[in-house]
């Protein structure tokens, strides 16, 4: 049932080798050392044990999933119309944020990415917020300053991040070595890319971690593609998990299209015990959609690496998983999906309704209180705008 | 205060000073700790934090890896946490590795939250040269820092504004880049009351009064003014009137322009290089705000645009008296 933003065409299969069909790495999870609890039927093959997460929270994280894939259907086609400027789809990515999130209990921080929007709806943050976001409005906790998608809200203890992507990677653990100091009990998520393993910050991160051993979980959600560089451009390494060996931090692989291995493994990280450290996880998973709505992927991958993923996908397993324990059926899900389009269309209606931010609100926020330098340049722009007028 | 003739028992040196601001902003809040590379058992390459380690302990005096980017980045995770990061970076020529994290998320994460999040900590950056350092361990990069808001950039020169402004920068609600004159960390002492008071941010000094020419500066080059100044008093008669402007970011156009206005004459000068420095900037906004005002065009003495030389770069990059002189006699003179 679930549909999907548009995913690449991929380029046309043109010599003999290349008829050859990718495999899905999660299909050989064990021989790829890859943690999991079910396959793509939702049977429980895998090396990790049911997490037997209770029905509520099962349903709520399905939910969500659900939720955040039909929220990236409807902003593909609101950035196609030109209703959002700008769109960054995380279709194919639900398992691990949302999996990961469950794990955490809601005093925890988590430094979010930009693909990640079901970290606030699993904690509650209301709908309308996120679209009132990616359309700029003034009455969203960011003030409509920041790209769509680049989301986080203090109230709900979600970091936003800084835009350039694994920045917040040694701002999560300086976060956690403040939480050690203070002796408080606070633990804390990351979650960034494959590609960001490449900057300096990921080894500034790993390195203190490894060092002052802070409550973190770094999950590095392995999604194979940074825009058009695979995992073999991007490193020597034959996992990015094993990059934690070098520094002295527990890591592991976990399919990331398996949300109750997600879960299970990110619950045991985070609950690991006060001296015991950051653990980094790779979550294998994959970018079913653009990089972002300026991106064309049909420029350099395959569509039957498309494909073969596209068989292991998350809320398709979950939901087989679930039918299993007699906990769905065909009617509660086109029932949620139903729901879903309606909500997303009502927060839609009132988020466009709400207003822009006033010009001269830009200067806000600089400083605590405003230098004569900057009462300067907005006096400047609200003269300009009376002249406007 | 005579940079030439302070010894120990004149007072307390500059490193001192910061020493103690540190210590009584640590002894205030215990939420204030110091991180950087050798800062602990070793106080610092300059010895700017002896003792700390053995009194707040290593959990609030910090020895990190050899990383400027994982120091600011990890101090802006501490920051958002509620901490206050005391942060040093040894020399301020090194301090381009933590470039991204300075500007455009400790300065921004304020701004970019919607206020929800801020960064309040310090950066300590040692600066200057004089110090037969060479590019890397004499250079002035307050320039790339003062570009947009969000972060405050003091400057202290003497010993008692080295107390004051590490408190005021502790106190203050955003990111502040202290830039520390290593030349005078140990060649000037001054007494005065450590009573925990905190400088005043954005308030410029007049340290020499005078009615023909105005000097803006800041840093230790200020020194080399102030002998300027004393030999044109002999020679010429000229009465020189020099500011120490403390504080770049918000900086104190008042006392600028009541000067300015007083003088009609303008020269800056900075140790940083000529193009696109801080006095460019003030150059320009005091012809915008003071063009009626001015007797000749706005000078500026700096440094040429090229990396710190070591061997000459102490005698012929960085300004001295003499070129200061000469251009304070080139704008009295001026003819049009």
């Amino acid at each position: 049932m679930p549909s999907s933003t548009p995913t690449t065409k991929g380029r046309k299969t043109k010599t003999r080798e290349q008829e050859k069909l990718p495999v899905c790495p999660l299909q050989n999870a064990e021989a790829n050392n890859i943690r999991q609890v079910m396959d793509a039927e939702g049977k429980l093959t895998g090396d990790l044990q049911d997490p037997d997460i209770p029905p509520e929270k099962l349903l709520h994280m399905y939910e969500t999933m659900v939720m955040v894939r039909a929220i990236d259907d409807r902003g593909w086609l609101l950035q196609r119309s030109g209703r959002v400027e700008f769109w960054i789809p995380h279709c194919g990515l639900e398992a691990v944020h949302n999996g990961a999130t469950l794990a955490y209990e809601d005093p925890d921080w988590i430094f979010m990415g930009y693909r990640h929007p079901g970290v606030m709806l699993m904690r509650g943050v209301p709908l309308v917020q996120l679209f009132a976001q990616f359309f700029g409005r003034a009455d969203e906790p960011f003030k409509g300053r920041r790209l769509p998608t680049l989301m986080g809200d203090r109230r709900y203890n979600i970091v936003p991040m800084t835009t350039q992507v694994g920045s917040y990677i040694p701002h999560v653990c300086g976060a956690a070595m403040g939480a050690l100091i203070k002796g408080h009990d606070t633990k804390f998520l990351a979650i960034f890319g494959d590609g960001s393993s490449s900057r300096g910050e990921f080894h500034s991160g790993m390195n203190f971690a490894g060092v002052h051993k802070p409550p973190v979980v770094f999950i590095c959600e392995n999604n194979g593609w940074a825009i058009s560089t695979p995992q073999s451009l991007q490193t020597g390494s034959a996992t990015f998990a094993e990059k934690g060996d070098a520094y002295g931090v527990r890591n592991l692989v976990v399919d990331g299209n398996d949300a109750l291995a997600v879960y299970a493994v990110v619950k045991e990280a985070r609950d690991l015990g006060p001296d015991e450290g950051a653990t980094l996880i790779e979550a294998m998973t994959y970018r079913m959609g653009y990089h972002t709505s300026s991106d064309n992927p049909d420029l350099y991958r395959e569509q039957a690496e498309v494909d073969a993923w596209a068989a292991w996908d998350p809320l398709m397993r979950l939901r087989k998983y679930m039918e299993r324990k007699k906990l769905w059926n065909k009617k509660k899900e086109d029932a949620l999906w139903a729901r879903c389009k309606e909500e997303i269309s009502a927060a839609i209606k009132a988020a466009e309704a709400m207003d822009f931010p006033h010009p001269s609100t830009m200067f806000d926020d600089t400083f605590e209180e405003m230098t004569w330098m900057l009462e300067e340049q907005k006096a400047a722009l609200l003269a300009d705008l009376e002249d406007l007028s | 205060m005579n940079i030439a003739t302070a010894t120990a028992d004149t007072g307390t040196t500059v490193l001192e000073a910061i020493k103690a601001g540190m210590s009584d902003a640590m002894d205030a809040d215990s939420d204030v700790i110091l991180m950087g590379e050798d800062v602990g058992l070793a106080g610092g390459i300059f010895r700017t934090s002896t003792g700390l380690h053995q009194r707040f302990g290593s959990k609030r005096v910090i020895d990190t890896p050899l990383d400027e980017k994982g120091i600011v980045a990890h101090g802006i995770g501490l920051a958002l946490y509620g901490l206050k990061p005391i942060v040093e970076i040894q020399f301020s020529g090194f301090i381009h590795d933590a470039f991204e994290h300075i500007m455009f998320c400790a300065a921004r994460y304020r701004w970019a939250s919607g206020g929800q999040y801020s960064c309040p900590m310090v950066i300590r950056a040692p600066s200057f040269g004089g110090i037969k350092g060479g590019f890397w361990h004499s250079q002035s990069v307050e320039a790339y820092f003062v570009h947009h808001g969000g972060m405050k950039i003091l400057c202290p020169s003497t010993p008692e504004d080295a107390y004051r402004m590490m408190l005021a920068a502790v106190q203050d609600p955003d990111p502040v880049l202290l830039i520390e004159p290593v030349p005078l960390y140990r060649s000037m002492s001054a007494k005065f009351e450590m009573d925990g008071k905190a400088a005043t941010i954005g308030e410029a000094k007049v340290t020499r009064a005078g009615s023909d020419v105005t000097v803006v500066t800041y840093g230790p080059i200020q020194y080399e003014v102030e002998k300027a100044a004393d030999e044109l008093a002999t020679t010429k008669g000229y009465d020189v009137e020099i500011i120490d402007l403390r504080t770049l970011i918000p900086y104190d156009m008042d006392t600028i322009l009541a000067s300015v206005k007083k003088t009609g004459r303008v020269i800056t000068v900075h140790e940083a290089p000529l193009s696109m420095g801080f006095g460019a900037e003030l150059a320009a906004v005091i012809q915008e705000k003071a063009f009626g005002y001015l007797h000749t065009p706005i000078q500026r003495v700096a440094a040429p645009d090229v990396p710190y030389h070591f061997s000459i770069g102490d005698e012929y990059y960085r300004p001295n008296a003499r070129r200061i002189r000469l251009a304070i006699e080139r704008t009295m003179e001026f003819e049009f």
